[in-house]
C-alpha cells in the first residue's frame, strides 16, 4: 500500500467529515458575488496596508497615500495571481491522483478539494482580469522526478505550506474593515473554505510522514527536508513582485524586490507569518530547523 | 543589464551556496547530478531577471534551459 492509500484510510473519519461539510457550503461563484463595473485603487485599500510588501520599508515611508494605496491595489492582484498559479499546480496534482489504481476507493474528498480550488480561481481570476491582470509566477511547470511515495508527501507538504501562508493573509484581510467590500468578500469565502482543507492538510502530511519516513533513506530525508526549505523561500519570493511594482509606477522594480525582500520589517513579518506552519511542520518531524533563507 | 562575468559569477555564486562542497564547473551538468533540483528553479530565475534587468517567460521554459551555468549564460545572458 503507497504512502497516501495509507494516510487516506488513517484519516478516513476526517475526510468523511469535511466530505459533509463541503456539501453543505457547496457554492456558485457565478452568482455569489456581484462585481463592480470600476474600482478605484487611489480611494480604497484593496489590501491590508500592513502586509503590503514594502511595509516597513524606507520605500513605503516615502510614499504618499495615494501611492500606497494605488500599490496595494496591484498588490492584491498579485496576490490572487499567485493563489491561481498555486491552485493551477495543486489542481493538477488532485487530478493526477483521482482514481489513481491504489486510490480508488479513497479520493471522495479529493473530489471537493479539486473543486473547491476550481471555484477559488475564478473568484481570483474574476478580480484579475475585469480590474488588473494575472501577474506571472516563476514556478516553472516541471519537476524533479521522484519515487511515488516521495512525490505524494512532497505534494501534500508543499500545498499545505501554500495554503497556511496565504490563509493567513485571508483571515487578516477578511476582517480588515479598511478595505474595500470585494477584497474582504474574496479573502473571506476563501479562507472559509481553505479551513476544510488546512484540517485535511496538517491530518494527511502528519499520516504520510508517518506511514513513509521509516523507509526513506536520510538522503532521502535530508532532500525533502531542503525541498521544503526551498519551497517556502520561493513561495515567499512570490509576494515580492516586480512586475506589481512597476504596474504602481515604482522604478528599478528588480532591485525594490530584493531590498524589500531583505528589509529587517520584511523578515520578521516573514517569521510570524510562517510560525503556524512551521510550528506544526517541526511537531510533527517533518523539519528539524528553521528554514533561514526565507527569512 | 549586467555583463557576462558579472551573470556567470552571480550564478556560481548562486549555485555553490547549494552545491555544499561539490567541485563547480561552468559545464557541471547541474540537474542530472542533482547539484541543483526543480525547487532551485524560481529563485535563480528571479535572479537571472534581476541580472539581466527583463522578465523570463516561464512558461516557454525547458528543462535543459537549466543544464550547465554555460547553458544559462547562454540562454539568458541577454534580454531576447
Amino acid at each position: 500500500m503507497s504512502a497516501l492509500a495509507a494516510a487516506l484510510s488513517q484519516v478516513s473519519e476526517t475526510t468523511a467529515r469535511l466530505s459533509r461539510l463541503s456539501q453543505r457550503a457547496f457554492q456558485n461563484p457565478y452568482t455569489s458575488v456581484e462585481w463592480p463595473s470600476t474600482l478605484e485603487p487611489e480611494r480604497d485599500w484593496f489590501s491590508t496596508p500592513e502586509y503590503v510588501s514594502l511595509h516597513g520599508t524606507p520605500m513605503w515611508t516615502g510614499l504618499d497615500e495615494a501611492a500606497r494605496r494605488r500599490l496595494a491595489f496591484h498588490e492584491a492582484a498579485g496576490f490572487y495571481s499567485l493563489n491561481i498559479h498555486g491552485e493551477k499546480a495543486l489542481m493538477q496534482g488532485l487530478a493526477a491522483r483521482l482514481y489513481r489504481s491504489d486510490l480508488t476507493d479513497r479520493t471522495g474528498y479529493l473530489h471537493h478539494f479539486l473543486d473547491e480550488e476550481n471555484k477559488h480561481s475564478i473568484y481570483f481570476g474574476g478580480f484579475c482580469t475585469r480590474y488588473a491582470r494575472v501577474y506571472r509566477s516563476r514556478q516553472p511547470l516541471f519537476g524533479t522526478e521522484r519515487e511515488r511515495d516521495v512525490a505524494d508527501f512532497l505534494f501534500f507538504a508543499t500545498t499545505l505550506i501554500f495554503e497556511e501562508i496565504v490563509d493567513r493573509y485571508n483571515r487578516v484581510q477578511a476582517r480588515d474593515r479598511r478595505l474595500h467590500p470585494l477584497a474582504r468578500f474574496i479573502n473571506d469565502n476563501h479562507h472559509r473554505e481553505e479551513a476544510r482543507h488546512l484540517v485535511f492538510g496538517r491530518r494527511v502530511v502528519s499520516a504520510m510522514w508517518t506511514a513513509g519516513a521509516p523507509h526513506w533513506t536520510g538522503s532521502t530525508i535530508d532532500e525533502i527536508r531542503d525541498d521544503l526549505a526551498r519551497f517556502l523561500t520561493a513561495t515567499w519570493r512570490e509576494y515580492y513582485h516586480p512586475d506589481v511594482y512597476a504596474d504602481a509606477g515604482l522604478d528599478d522594480p528588480w532591485e525594490l524586490a530584493e531590498s524589500a525582500w531583505a528589509a529587517p520589517a520584511q523578515r520578521a513579518h516573514r517569521r510570524k507569518v510562517s510560525a503556524g506552519c512551521l510550528e506544526f511542520l517541526t511537531s510533527v518531524g517533518v523539519l528539524v530547523q528553521e528554514p533561514v533563507d526565507a527569512f | 543589464m549586467r555583463s557576462e562575468a558579472d551573470i556567470r559569477a552571480a550564478l556560481h555564486a548562486f549555485v555553490q551556496r547549494h552545491a555544499n562542497d561539490f567541485p563547480l564547473t561552468d559545464d557541471t551538468p547541474l540537474f542530472t547530478l542533482r547539484v541543483l533540483r526543480s525547487v532551485h528553479l524560481p529563485e535563480l530565475i528571479l535572479l537571472l531577471e534581476r541580472l539581466r534587468a527583463g522578465p523570463i517567460d516561464v512558461e516557454q521554459l525547458q528543462p535543459g534551459d537549466f543544464a550547465s551555468i554555460d547553458v544559462i549564460v547562454r540562454r539568458f545572458g541577454a534580454v531576447s
